[in-house]
C-alpha cells in the first residue's frame, strides 16, 4: 500500500516561518500512522524542521514562494520529499560543520542537513536553477 | 505554539535561570537570541537554562546558544544547560555540543 500526502504552503519567509509547528505536528501525525515509535518520530519531525528552515533560509526568492512537502506513506518506509521555488544552490557548496569541543573554531554552518543524515535513513538532494532545490528523505520502520 | 520565556537573577547562585516553555525554531530564535544578549548586557553571569519545558530545539536555536556562548568566553562565562527531554539530549549528543555547553541532569 502507498499512499500520498501533499502540502504546499505558499507565503512570506516569515509567515511560512510561523507555519513551522504546524508542519512538524502534521509530520508528527502522518508518521505515527505507519507506527513509528516516539524517538523515531522525533527523529522524523527534527529532519523536517531542518530542511524546512533550510528552504525559509536559502530557498525564497525575494522574501516570498512556496513550500511543496510531500509525504509517501509505506507499510514500513515513510519518504518525505520538501521542495522549493528558489533558483537552486550550488551542492559542492555544502560545508561540513566544525563539531569540536573548542568553541572558536566552532562553525554551525551546514548544521542542519548534517542533522538530517544523521536522523533519516536515506537523504538525497537535488538542485538546479530552473526547478530549485529537494531534500528527498526516508526513514524505515525498524520491525 | 510557539515560545515564551521565564527569566530571573538568583542571587544566591549569582547567575540568569532561564525557562524555555516551547518550541524554539527559525520563527522563536531571533527573540530568544535577543533575551540571552541582553541578560548578559544586563549581568554578565553564567545561565542556567531550565529545559523542562523546552519540547523542541532545531540547528537554529543551536546556533543561537553557540552565538552567545561565544560571546560569554571573553569574560569567561558559561551557559549551563539543565533537565532536557531525551530528544534534544540526543541532538546535542549527535552534534557533539554536550562538550560544548555544561549539561546538568
Amino acid at each position: 500500500m502507498t499512499d500520498n500526502i501533499n502540502l504546499t504552503i505558499s507565503s512570506t519567509r516569515e509567515d511560512i516561518a510561523e507555519y513551522m509547528s504546524v508542519i512538524r505536528l502534521t509530520t508528527s501525525a502522518v508518521s505515527s500512522k505507519i507506527g513509528f515509535d516516539v524517538e523515531e518520530i522525533d527523529d522524523i519531525k527534527v529532519s523536517i524542521g531542518e530542511a524546512c528552515t533550510n528552504v525559509i533560509k536559502h530557498g525564497l526568492n525575494d522574501g516570498k514562494g512556496s513550500i511543496n512537502i510531500e509525504y509517501t506513506l509505506y507499510d514500513d518506509k515513510i519518504t518525505i520529499s520538501v521542495k522549493d521555488t528558489g533558483t537552486g544552490f550550488d551542492l559542492s557548496k555544502i560545508k561540513e560543520p566544525k563539531l569540536e569541543s573548542n568553541l572558536e573554531s566552532l562553525d554551525d554552518s551546514g548544521l542542519g542537513i548534517f542533522i538530517i543524515k544523521s536522523l533519516m535513513d536515506e537523504v538525497e538532494i537535488k538542485s538546479s536553477e530552473e526547478s530549485g532545490t529537494e531534500i528527498i528523505m526516508s526513514k524505515i520502520k525498524i520491525v | 505554539m510557539g515560545l515564551e520565556v521565564i527569566k530571573k537573577f538568583d542571587d544566591e547562585k549569582n547567575e540568569w535561570i532561564v525557562k524555555p516553555i516551547g518550541e524554539v525554531d527559525i520563527y522563536t530564535s531571533a527573540d530568544f537570541k535577543n533575551t540571552l544578549l541582553s541578560l548578559i548586557e544586563e549581568k554578565n553571569t553564567d545561565i542556567n537554562i531550565v529545559c523542562t519545558s523546552l519540547d523542541y530545539i532545531d540547528s537554529t536555536g543551536l546556533g543561537v546558544l553557540i552565538s552567545v556562548l561565544k560571546q560569554m568566553k571573553e569574560s569567561d562565562t558559561t551557559i549551563i544547560i539543565t533537565d532536557i527531554k531525551p530528544s534534544i539530549k540526543k541532538l546535542l549528543e549527535l552534534t557533539s555540543l554536550d562538550k560544548v555547553f555544561t549539561i546538568k541532569e
